[in-house]
C-alpha cells in the first residue's frame, strides 16, 4: 500500500507530461504538398456568417461537390464570441477543421505551430489571382510563406451626425478631413454642448496609431515601436479630448457594440462604420437616418485602414489537395464577387474591384459608400500587425486608459505598452 | 474538511407544548403584521422579477418605439412578437432548445443516480478510503473551472467524444456538489430504519434503493433542479466541445444573436427570454418537490 | 451517531462501497482532477497553447509577484469577498424570515425569489447590462426623479460595485433556500419563551434566530466567500474582457482566462495564477471553519 513520495511523483510526471505535449499540433507541419486528386471528405469553419448567408454557403459547397465528384464538404460555423477558444481547443487537440476561416492574427500562431499550409508553397499558381497587398496579409514576420488565402476585405468611412454639427455651429456639410480638424471639431462640440457631445467613441487602438503615421514595429517584425515621438503625439491629443469630454467619458470600457449604440442615440457625434452600417441605421433608427453625413476615414498615411479576413488550410489534413482546392473555390474572383453583392464587404481577388458595381454611382448611399471604400482600398493598409495578440491589444489598451486618466503621461503609457508587447512577443516563440 | 459534517443542524427536541398564538401553520397573524410582511414580500418581487419584466417588455416592443425613453414606458404601446419570429428566422430556436433539452435531461438522470450512489457510499458504506473519496470531491467542488477547461477538451478527443452531445454532458455529468448534497441528505436519516432491514438481511443495494432513497426524494428533486439549470446555462463548455452546429445548444444560438446583432436591444431581449423562460417553466412545476427537498434539509448543508 | 450500525455495516460485501462510489469518482477524477493535477504540473513549465513547454521551476511565480495586473486581480478578488460575503449572509437570511410564514400566497414569492438563481448568468448579464446601461433603465428612473445619470458601467469602483450587486441579487434566492431549511429546525419554544419575557422581534432575532443558525451561516459564508474569490462571469459580463477603465477590474480569475485562452495563450502562466487561486480559495474555507471553530469552543 505504501508508495514512496518519490516514486509517485515520477509516476505522476510520467503520467502527465504525455498530456501536456499532446498540446503540441505534432511535429511542426505536415508536408506541404498539396498535388493530387481531389477528393474526400473536408470540413469547412466560418466565423459567424450561418445566421445571414446559409443560401449562400450551402450554394457554394453544392457547386463545389458537382465541379469534383467524390468530394464532399462539411460547413460549420462558430459563433462570434469564444472563436479564439474554439480554434486554440482544436488545434491543441488535433481537431482543426481542414478549412478555416481566419483573420491574420489568428493565422501567426496556428503558422508558428506549424498548423497552417503553406500556400507559397502548396499553392504557388494562385498568388496572382489576387491583390499583391491582400496575398501578403497573410504573412508573418520572421517566417517565409503565406499561410492563408486572402478573402473578404472591410473598411468604411466615418459617419457623422448632422444635427449635432449643427447645434455645436459647425458647418454640417464639411466633416472634418484631417487629424487637426477632427481634434478642432471635437473641442468645439464638446465645449458647445457643456460636455454633453463627445465626438469619439473609442481610445485609440493599434490602427489608430498606424492611420496616425505611427511606425507599430521594426522592419524584422521583432519588437514594437509605437512609443515613438508621433505616437506620443497622438496620445497626448487624446487626452485633451479625453479632459474636455470631446472623447466619450465611458471610451475607457466601450466596445465597438456600445459606442455604436452612443452614435444610434445621438450621445456621439462621429462613429466608424461600413456600408453594413448604413442598412442598419436605416432599419433602426429612421429619423437619425436622415441626417447620417458620410465623409472618409481620417489618415495621415494616405492610406485607409482595412481589415482582412482570410482561409487557412490545415497543414495536418488528410485531404489537402481538396482542402486547397476548395479554399481557392471559396475565395476565387467569381465567388468573391457574388458573396460581395449579398453583403457589404469586399473581394481581394485582382481587378474585381474594377467592376461596374464598385465603380459605378446609382445615387443612394449605400451605392456611394461602396463606390468609395473600393476606391479607398485598393492603396488600403491592414495596420494591425499579425503578430499583435488579443493580450497585447489588452495591455495598449489598458495603458492607453491609464494615460488618459492622469495616472502616468502618454510617453510612460506608450513606453510600457511596448514594453509588455514586446515582453509577449518574445513569449510567443 | 468537514463543513458539511459540522454545520449539520441540531436535531429537534421532541417536547410538544401547547403553541402560543403568534408563529406558522396558518395560525392567526395579526392585520399589522400581514399587512408589513406583505408590503415587503412586494418589494422583494419587484427586486427580483423586476429585470425580467423590463427584458420582457423590451422584448415585445415594436421597432418605431422608443426603447430609450425617459422616463420610461413599462408597457409595450403596441406589443408585438415580431422580434421573437426574427430570432427563430435567425438561428434555429426549436433545433437547439431540442439540442438543450436532451443535454439537460440526460445531465438530470446521470446526476441523480450518480450522485445518490455516491452520496450513499459517502455517508452510509464503511470502508478504506472513504475520507479520501470524500476529500476528493471536496477539492473538485474548489477547482477553478475556467482554468482546465482546454485539459478537458484534450482529455474528451482523446476518448473521440469530442463533437458529440455525450461530450458535453459528460464532465458535469456527476457534480461534486451533488454527490456532497446527496451525501448529507443521507446523513441526516435516521440510522435505526436501515439497521432494521440490515437485521432482516437487506444487503446494501437492496436498503439503498428501498430505504434510503426514497426518504431522499426531495434532495433529489434539488440535484435534478441543479443538473438541469447547469446544463441548460452552459455556453463555453459546449462551444469548445461541438463543432457541428446542428448539434448547437440554446445558449451557444443566444450568442449567435448577440454577436450579430448586438445593437438591437429588442432582439437580444427577445432571445434571452427564450432562453429563460423553459427554465421557469420547469421550475414553477417542480417548485412543490423542490421546497419538500428543502424541508427534508437537502440544502442546508 | 450509530456507532453499532457503522460496526455491522462492515459486514457488507467488500466490493460494494467503490462499485457506489465509482461512477461519481470516476467522472470527478478524470474531467476535474486530473485536469487539475496537469494543471498544477504546467504551473512549473512555460508552456503555450500551442507550444509544448519547459519546465521553468518557480519562474512563473517570481514573475507573478512582479506583475502589476496580478496583484490587481488579488486586490479585486479579495474586495469581493469582503464586498458579497456580508451581505450574502445576513440578506437571505432576513429574507428567509419574511418568506418562513404560511400566509396565503407565499409559495408564489419563494418561488419567484428563487427565478434569478435559475437563470442563466450569461441571460443575467445581459439584462444587467441592458439595465444599468447609459441610457437603460435604472438611469431612465434616477433621470426623471431629477437626480442625474449615472455611470455605473464606466466607473472602476461603480462597475465593481455594480457586479457585486449582481451577485447578490442571483445568489439571495439560493443562501434563502438554505437558511429556509434551517429555519425549520429552529425550535418554537425558544421563540415563544423569549416572546414571553417580552424581547422585541430585533432581540428575538438576535438572541434566538442567529445562534440556531449560526452553523448555516457559517456555512453560507463558506460557499460565497470560496465562490466570491473565484468571480468571473459577473466582472466580464460589466466590465468587458479587458475589465473595466485601464484593466482596474480584472479578478484573479478573469487573469487566468485572458492569459491563457486564445491561440496565444501563456498555458504555464495562467496555471501558475490558477494555483494561487485554489490556494487562497482551500485557505478561505479552513480560515472559515476554524473560525467557527473556535468560537465555539
Amino acid at each position: 500500500m505504501r508508495i514512496s513520495r518519490r516514486a509517485f511523483a515520477a509516476a505522476a510526471v510520467a503520467v502527465l507530461l504525455p498530456l501536456s505535449a499532446c498540446g503540441s499540433g505534432g511535429d511542426g507541419g505536415g508536408s506541404s504538398d498539396a498535388s493530387g486528386k481531389v477528393e474526400g471528405d473536408i470540413t469547412f469553419q466560418t466565423w459567424n456568417l450561418r445566421a445571414n448567408f446559409k443560401p449562400y454557403f450551402e450554394g457554394l459547397i453544392a457547386e463545389f461537390e458537382k465541379k469534383y465528384p467524390g468530394t464532399e464538404v462539411k460547413w460549420v460555423d462558430q459563433p462570434a464570441e469564444g472563436y479564439a477558444d474554439k480554434i486554440s481547443a482544436d488545434a491543441a487537440g488535433g481537431t482543426l477543421p481542414d478549412v478555416v476561416n481566419v483573420s491574420p492574427d489568428l493565422v501567426a500562431p496556428l503558422a508558428k505551430a506549424g498548423l497552417a499550409l503553406d500556400l507559397d508553397k502548396a499553392a504557388p499558381q494562385y498568388k496572382k489571382e489576387y491583390l499583391p497587398g491582400a496575398w501578403a496579409g497573410h504573412r508573418i514576420p520572421g517566417m517565409t510563406g503565406t499561410y492563408a488565402f486572402p478573402w473578404y476585405l472591410n473598411t468604411g468611412p466615418l459617419f457623422y451626425n448632422k444635427t449635432l454639427f449643427k447645434e455645436a455651429g459647425l458647418d454640417p456639410e464639411k466633416p472634418p478631413k484631417t487629424y487637426d480638424d477632427l481634434f478642432a471639431d471635437a473641442l468645439t462640440m464638446a465645449g458647445k454642448s457643456g460636455g454633453k457631445v463627445a465626438t469619439l467613441a473609442n481610445v485609440p487602438t493599434i490602427e489608430d496609431f498606424g492611420r496616425y503615421g505611427v511606425p507599430l514595429m521594426n522592419e524584422e517584425g521583432t519588437a514594437f515601436t509605437f512609443n515613438d515621438a508621433k505616437g506620443v503625439e497622438l496620445l497626448t491629443k487624446y487626452k485633451e479630448l479625453y479632459d474636455a469630454k470631446a472623447l466619450d467619458p465611458q471610451a475607457l470600457t466601450a466596445t465597438p457594440e456600445s459606442s455604436g449604440k452612443k452614435f444610434l442615440t445621438g450621445a456621439v457625434a462621429m462613429n466608424p462604420g461600413s456600408a453594413l452600417d448604413l442598412g442598419n441605421f436605416k432599419k433602426q433608427a429612421p429619423s437619425l437616418y436622415k441626417n447620417i453625413g458620410i465623409t472618409d476615414q481620417i489618415t495621415s498615411t494616405g492610406h485607409v485602414n482595412m481589415y482582412v479576413m482570410g482561409v487557412m488550410v490545415n497543414s495536418q489534413s488528410k485531404r489537402k489537395p481538396a482542402a486547397v482546392a476548395f479554399a481557392h473555390f471559396v475565395t476565387d474572383a467569381a465567388h468573391q464577387m457574388s458573396f460581395a453583392k449579398k453583403v457589404a464587404i469586399f473581394p481581394s481577388t485582382a481587378g474585381s474591384l474594377d467592376d461596374p458595381y464598385f465603380t459605378k454611382e446609382d445615387g443612394t448611399d449605400e451605392t456611394r459608400v461602396r463606390v468609395a471604400a473600393a476606391k479607398s482600398l485598393k492603396t488600403a493598409v491592414n495596420y494591425t500587425p499579425v503578430l499583435f495578440s488579443e493580450q497585447m491589444k489588452i495591455a495598449l489598451r489598458n495603458e492607453v486608459a491609464k494615460a488618459l486618466q492622469g495616472k502616468q503621461s502618454p510617453e510612460e503609457a506608450l513606453d510600457n505598452a511596448v514594453k509588455e508587447c514586446d515582453r509577449l512577443l518574445q513569449q510567443q516563440g | 474538511m468537514s463543513v458539511l459534517e459540522k454545520t449539520r443542524a441540531p436535531e429537534k427536541p421532541a417536547v410538544a407544548r401547547e403553541p402560543r398564538v403568534t408563529d406558522e401553520h396558518g395560525r392567526r397573524v395579526r392585520v399589522g403584521e400581514l399587512v408589513l410582511r406583505y408590503v415587503l414580500l412586494l418589494a422583494v418581487l419587484a427586486l427580483t422579477i423586476g429585470p425580467f419584466l423590463w427584458q420582457l417588455s423590451t422584448s415585445l416592443k415594436g421597432p418605431t418605439e422608443d426603447i430609450y425613453s425617459s422616463p420610461p414606458t413599462f408597457l409595450p404601446g403596441d406589443p408585438t412578437l415580431h422580434n421573437y419570429a426574427r430570432v427563430a428566422d435567425t438561428i434555429p430556436v426549436w433545433d437547439y432548445a431540442l439540442n438543450s433539452l436532451k443535454v439537460a435531461t440526460a445531465n438530470v438522470v446521470t446526476n441523480c443516480v450518480g450522485s445518490a450512489l455516491a452520496g450513499y457510499a459517502l455517508a452510509r458504506l464503511r470502508y478504506r478510503g472513504r475520507r479520501v473519496a470524500t476529500l476528493a470531491f471536496i477539492l473538485a467542488m474548489l477547482v477553478p473551472v475556467e482554468g482546465i477547461i482546454i485539459a478537458q477538451f484534450t482529455t474528451m478527443r482523446e476518448l473521440g467524444l469530442n463533437n458529440t452531445l455525450i461530450g458535453v454532458v459528460l464532465p458535469g455529468c456527476i457534480g461534486a456538489m451533488n454527490v456532497l448534497l446527496m451525501r448529507n441528505a443521507f446523513l441526516n436519516l435516521p440510522y435505526e430504519i436501515e439497521e432494521a432491514a440490515f437485521v432482516d438481511g437487506a444487503n446494501a443495494w437492496q436498503r439503498f434503493l428501498r430505504i434510503a432513497l426514497p426518504s431522499v426524494k426531495g434532495t433529489l428533486a434539488v440535484v435534478a433542479i441543479f443538473a438541469f439549470m447547469g446544463a441548460w446555462d452552459d455556453f463555453l463548455w459546449p462551444l469548445i466541445v461541438l463543432s457541428d452546429p446542428s448539434k448547437f445548444t440554446l445558449t451557444i444560438g443566444l450568442n449567435y444573436l448577440h454577436g450579430t446583432f448586438a445593437n438591437d436591444e429588442r432582439l437580444v431581449a427577445a432571445g434571452t427570454i427564450i432562453a429563460v423562460a423553459p427554465l421557469i417553466a420547469l421550475f414553477a412545476c417542480l417548485q412543490r418537490y423542490f421546497f419538500r427537498g428543502v424541508g427534508e434539509g437537502a440544502v442546508k448543508g | 451517531m450509530a456507532v453499532s450500525g457503522i460496526s455491522r455495516v462492515r459486514r457488507q460485501l467488500p466490493t460494494s462501497p467503490w462499485l457506489f462510489a465509482a461512477p461519481g469518482l470516476l467522472v470527478t477524477g478524470a474531467f476535474v482532477l486530473y485536469p487539475f493535477v496537469s494543471t498544477l504540473v504546467n504551473a512549473f513549465t512555460d508552456r503555450r497553447t500551442l507550444i509544448p513547454g519547459q519546465f521553468v521551476g518557480l519562474a512563473n511565480f517570481r514573475e507573478l509577484l512582479q506583475d502589476d495586473m496580478f496583484w490587481t486581480g488579488l486586490r479585486n478578488s479579495t474586495l469581493y469577498v469582503l464586498g458579497v460575503v456580508p451581505p450574502l449572509v445576513v440578506l437571505p437570511l432576513l429574507l428567509a424570515l419574511l418568506v418562513q410564514k404560511n400566509i396565503p400566497g407565499i409559495t408564489f414569492f419563494r418561488s419567484a425569489f428563487y427565478t434569478p438563481v435559475v437563470a442563466s448568468i450569461v441571460v443575467v448579464g445581459l439584462i444587467w447590462v441592458w439595465l444599468l446601461d447609459d441610457r437603460g433603465l435604472v438611469n431612465s428612473l434616477l433621470e426623471t426623479v431629477g437626480a442625474g445619470r449615472v455611470g455605473f458601467l464606466s466607473d472602476q469602483w461603480l462597475l465593481l460595485l455594480s457586479a457585486m450587486a449582481v451577485t447578490v441579487w442571483k445568489g439571495l434566492g439560493y443562501y434563502m433556500i438554505i437558511y429556509l431549511a434551517a429555519l425549520g429546525n429552529v425550535p418554537r419554544e425558544l421563540h415563544e419563551a423569549a416572546a414571553v419575557d417580552g424581547a422585541g422581534a430585533v432581540r428575538r432575532f438576535l438572541t434566538v434566530t442567529v445562534p440556531a443558525v449560526r452553523s448555516t451561516m457559517v456555512l453560507v459564508g463558506a460557499l460565497s466567500s470560496v465562490a466570491a474569490f473565484k468571480v468571473f462571469s459577473e466582472v466580464y459580463l460589466l466590465a468587458g474582457p479587458s475589465g473595466g477603465p485601464a484593466g482596474e477590474d480584472t479578478t484573479l480569475v478573469m487573469l487566468v482566462q485572458r492569459t491563457g485562452t486564445g491561440l496565444t495563450g501563456r498555458v504555464g502562466y495562467a496555471s501558475a495564477i490558477s494555483v494561487v487561486v485554489f490556494v487562497v480559495t482551500v485557505a478561505l474555507m479552513l480560515l472559515v471553519l476554524r473560525a467557527d471553530r473556535k468560537e465555539e469552543s
